[in-house]
């Protein structure tokens, strides 16, 4: 078999096919990344054309309420008598509604809603994402049913959270707390003063609280409470059929009445086991005592999960 | 709770209209001319009367902040913002005449709720004062006046009953977690009875027993009122 050599000719005009087959290449890609530009350009400032902010004058301490469907939530407390709000929806079958009381001058009550205006919008398009900066004094009303709401530096004097799927974070917070999520876990982080915490299938977390009046409740959902008890405070936490953890130091003095039905009752620190008249309860399932002097109050119960007292 | 499909008459919108001032105390000759040829009508003023006289016939209670925030967050949902309405001018904005089965919700919620505070309050203070009480006894006790604890199971199961006829309209996630919540509460139910049935005296079953039931009617409600806010 004999090698055919090409024709000089026919190599030239390869050469040039292959120049522009990679020019027509390099044309279509710089051609596509042109469209891509344009493309994200156009999803950034149609995205931007979705966001707004306002301000209103306020009061050191409004009261300011927020009415959302889904969606994050997040107030931080700043140490103006401004309030400060950036929303966005993303879709157009969502406005958002403000009004403040009294309109003219520094307002007594601001109020947010969200209104989906297309009955059979559904899912993310239902979307509004607040993001709120709030004199530290701002009292809330927060309702954000299948939304997390997230509440940050806050002394108000009353403020309260609900959810039904979403979670609930609120961190360094005084003054009276109420959340309650139906299914979505809660988070209290550093908060004193007064909190309540009810959930059906969440979990509760108590991180570090200086609080003189704690209630919690879920169903299903863990209890984890991290920190010491207040002189004088009161604690009281229940669970159904989820696990109880209390991690305290070795300092903390309280008073504990601990009782569950079919849990594990598991208790770390040293007590003086106190007497109670008799009750239908096993003393296994039992526990009523205090440990030093018994200053704050401490009760614990569950109907089948485990209540583990443990120093920590 | 069947809901029931009224043809209404144009006396039977005149009647809404005058109503709110009818409850107020005013002078509406209309209204109880209509009551008397309306019968739909004549229950709906039968209805809020009986709750108007079971509401002043309960003891003052401090509602929790929970109740005054679902108030205040229908309110919002509503429009009306400046908290200066009239007791009767929220339940016109409720639009309840229209929709009676979540306001018979609230209703059976309201009473539910009262019942079941009332006892705590009551316990706490006795437990302040040193005095030892069965909670869950006492509690159950106190419910004398609506029968046993068969007259909460029945408020329970006709919220149930309302939520299953409208929980096809809730978004399937929002659906999801109430019936996740419902089955816990369930289980709780079926488990606290069956424990009771062994121990009859054991009074955490008990009061576990009645928590379960206060929250779902809870749970129920607020799946009722959320399907009524969209």
């Amino acid at each position: 078999m004999k090698a055919v050599r090409r024709p000089r000719g026919d190599s030239t005009v390869a050469g040039s096919r292959e120049q522009e087959t990679k020019r027509r290449g390099i044309t279509l890609c710089g051609q596509g990344l042109v469209f891509y530009l344009l493309v994200l350009s156009g999803s950034l400032v149609a995205a931007d054309g979705n966001r707004s902010e306002k301000f209103f004058e306020a009061t050191a301490n409004p009261r300011i309420t927020v009415t959302n469907l889904t969606g994050q939530i997040l107030v931080r407390g700043w140490d103006k008598t401004q309030v400060h709000v950036v929303y966005t929806v993303m879709s157009p079958y969502v406005e958002l509604d403000s009004e403040a009381i009294p309109p003219n001058g520094p307002a007594d009550k601001i109020h947010f809603a969200t209104h989906v205006l297309d009955p059979l919008v559904a899912g993310k398009d239902q979307t509004a994402d607040y993001s709120l900066d709030v004199p530290m004094g701002s009292n809330l009303e927060i309702r954000n049913p299948q939304g997390s709401v997230r509440i940050e530096k806050l002394q108000g004097d009353d403020t309260s959270v609900e959810s039904v799927g979403g979670a609930i974070f609120v961190s360094d917070f005084t003054g009276h707390l109420f959340v309650r999520s139906v299914g979505g876990n809660i988070d209290v982080v550093r908060a004193s003063g007064r909190v309540e915490a009810y959930s059906i299938t969440g979990a509760l977390h108590f991180v570090s609280p200086t609080t003189s009046k704690l209630r919690g409740s879920t169903t299903s959902g863990r209890i984890f409470f991290e920190g010491d008890f207040q002189d004088g405070g009161d604690y009281s936490l229940s669970a159904y059929s989820g696990d109880m953890d209390i991690l305290c130091p070795r300092s903390a003095s309280f008073e504990l009445n601990a009782k569950t039905v079919r849990g594990k009752l598991q208790n770390e620190m040293p007590m003086t086991i106190r007497h109670r008249p008799a009750t239908p309860l096993s003393s296994a399932n039992s526990l009523f005592g205090t440990h030093l002097t018994g200053k704050a109050t401490v009760n614990l119960k569950s109907f089948s999960g485990a209540i583990r007292v443990r120093q920590r | 709770m069947k809901e029931t499909r009224h043809d209404r008459s144009p006396a039977c919108y005149q009647f809404e209209l005058e109503l709110q001032a009818f409850m107020e105390g005013e002078n509406r000759p209309f209204v109880a001319a209509h009551t008397r040829e309306c019968t739909f009508c004549s229950v709906v003023v039968e209805d809020l009367e009986a709750l108007r006289s079971a509401a002043l016939a309960m003891p003052l209670e401090e509602p929790s902040p929970a109740v005054w925030s679902n108030i205040s967050a229908q309110l919002v949902a509503e429009g009306e913002f400046s908290g200066r309405a009239s007791f009767w001018d929220w339940f016109g904005q409720l639009d309840f005449l229209r929709r009676p089965v979540p306001v018979a919700a609230f209703a059976c919620l309201f009473i539910l709720g009262c019942l079941v505070t009332a006892p705590r309050t009551y316990l706490e203070q006795n437990a302040a004062s040193g005095l030892s009480a069965s909670p869950a006894r006492t509690a159950l006790r106190s419910m004398g006046f609506i029968g046993d604890s068969g007259a909460l199971e029945h408020v329970v199961q006709e919220l149930e009953e309302s939520f299953r006829e409208r929980e096809g309209s809730l978004a399937p996630e929002l659906k999801a977690t109430y019936e996740n919540s419902l089955n816990s509460l369930d289980v709780s139910i079926r488990e606290c009875s069956d424990s009771l049935k062994r121990e009859p005296d054991n009074s955490l079953a008990h009061e576990y027993l009645l928590t379960a039931y206060s929250q779902k009617a809870e749970v129920l409600s607020s799946a009722l009122e959320f399907d009524e806010g969209r």
